[in-house]
């Protein structure tokens, strides 16, 4: 590692402490999270392993994983972590990071059109969610068939786009908070 | 017993039903029920920065001085994590700059624990006992996880609620299992395995019918349950009700208050059933 990459390398570090907690620091490695994680076996690396990876700088390799659009936010892991950490909340923070920093694969530009959706109309419309969804991600025109298959002849999409009053607010909300 | 009402995104799509029941069945209990003004998106789970989320659950906490209750169990714990989150004096007082109006504490509640709670033991009430029929209780993640008021790994409030209604619980491992919802669009193969071992366990253990406290839960247990069957080979078959809709047909409701013909995989003969069962009886 050049010396100039310490402080980007520290300040990742610093950055995922912020957003998930000083607790980080008090990880042993135990490996609890990764065994209670019901995607566990199609991770690499593997969420104990991203934890360490953040503590100890790698940046790189821990932002640029299928690991973190791997976890279902089950909260499994925090709920049992010996040592009080959340280890959903370190992958949040990563997404959250690699999002901002302009990650753009499949997995994070549904996150980013799901947050345009909250910007634009305040609640979430299924419908352009989902046609926004598979121009970057085709492959999931099968399985949004089928289920448009399934809910639309029961009345379960909504049609009119819902827009609330307080949107300017809850835009605030986004660009203030999300830094 | 006045509560505000957060009924969340998917009232207006995917969840329709569960939206549907619970508004027939607080009517029913005599909980009055007012819609929470303006409401927005809880940021479900794709919402990665906390601070953001937090900031959407609080402009919602905002809108009333009432306790919130929610169907959803995505909407409550993110509402309930929230509340946490703005226990930290700085973070609150920077939220607070940027709201309209100011958070200032609430109380949020879930729509099972509302309705186990106004529902008495031998509830005349219930006009319909469940009898003889067998209810898997699921409760996924988020009722429990992480701020819920219940066990987060072994709960036991819903085979409460569901011998209230004279029906057997049956208790699955996978009861607070991951639906895998959350990563269906991106992840389709992960989240269908998760899916299907719960459905597979159901079959397996004999469960009539299968509750459920979140839509989530219920997209991928009754929406996608026959393309679960095709892509696995096994017929599975089980309706998937939201405990809404069950406490509901216990109290008489009909299928129309509940949504019932909005269920993928139809519960009607699961209904009937119990009709039958207590003409037998009389």
């Amino acid at each position: 590692m050049k010396a100039g990459d310490m402080t980007e390398e520290q300040h990742f570090k610093q950055e995922v402490l912020r957003l998930a907690g000083p607790e980080v620091l008090t990880c042993i490695q135990c490996g609890t999270c990764s065994a209670s994680c019901p995607t566990a076996h199609l991770m690499n690396p593997s969420i104990r392993k991203l934890v360490k990876l953040c503590l100890e700088g790698g940046k790189e390799e821990a932002l640029h994983n299928e690991t973190l659009w791997l976890c279902t936010s089950c909260l499994l892991c925090t709920v049992r972590c010996p040592r009080g950490i959340r280890p959903k909340a370190v992958v949040s923070a990563l997404k959250d990071i690699a999002e901002r920093e302009g990650e753009r694969g499949k997995d994070a530009s549904y996150e980013e059109f799901f947050l345009k959706q909250i910007k634009d109309y305040g609640r979430i419309n299924e419908l352009p969610l989902t046609a926004e969804f598979l121009l970057v991600y085709p492959e999931a025109a099968v399985q949004s068939m089928q289920m448009g298959l399934e809910l639309l002849p029961r009345g379960k999409m909504a049609i009119n786009v819902d827009r609330i009053k307080g949107q300017d607010e809850v835009r605030r909300i986004v660009q203030e908070l999300r830094r | 017993m006045k509560l505000a009402y957060y009924p969340g995104c998917v009232s207006q799509s995917t969840g329709k039903e569960m939206d549907l029941s619970t508004r027939a069945v607080c009517a029913a209990l005599g909980i009055e029920l007012v819609d929470l003004p303006d409401w927005n998106c809880c940021g479900a789970t794709h919402v990665s920065n906390e601070m953001v989320a937090a900031g959407l659950a609080a402009r919602n906490m905002a809108q009333t001085d009432l306790p919130i209750m929610t169907p959803c169990s995505i909407c409550y714990s993110n509402l309930r994590s929230a509340i946490l989150r703005l226990e930290e004096p700085e973070f609150r007082e920077k939220l607070n700059a940027v709201l309209d109006r100011k958070y200032s504490g609430a109380v949020i509640r879930h729509a099972l624990d509302v309705i186990l709670e106004s529902l008495a033991k031998k509830d005349e009430r219930i006009v319909l006992p469940l009898r003889e029929m067998k209810v898997a209780s699921y409760y996924g993640c988020l009722l429990t996880r992480p701020a819920g008021q219940y066990s987060p790994q072994f709960p036991t409030i819903l085979e409460e609620l569901i011998r209230r209604l004279e029906a057997e619980p049956v208790e699955l491992r996978h009861k607070t299992a991951c639906c895998g919802g959350p990563i269906f669009m991106p992840q389709e193969k992960a989240a269908d395995d998760i899916a299907f071992a719960i459905l597979s366990e159901a079959k397996e253990a004999g469960a009539d019918a299968i509750v459920t406290v979140c839509p989530l839960c219920h997209l991928m247990l009754d929406a996608k349950q026959k393309t679960l069957e095709q892509k696995k080979g096994l017929k599975i078959g089980i309706p998937v009700l939201y405990v809404t809709q069950l406490v509901g047909i216990a109290l008489g409701l009909g299928p129309e208050e509940l949504g019932l013909m909005m269920n993928s995989v139809s519960p009607m003969g699961m209904v009937e059933r119990a009709y039958e069962r207590m003409a037998e009886q009389v």
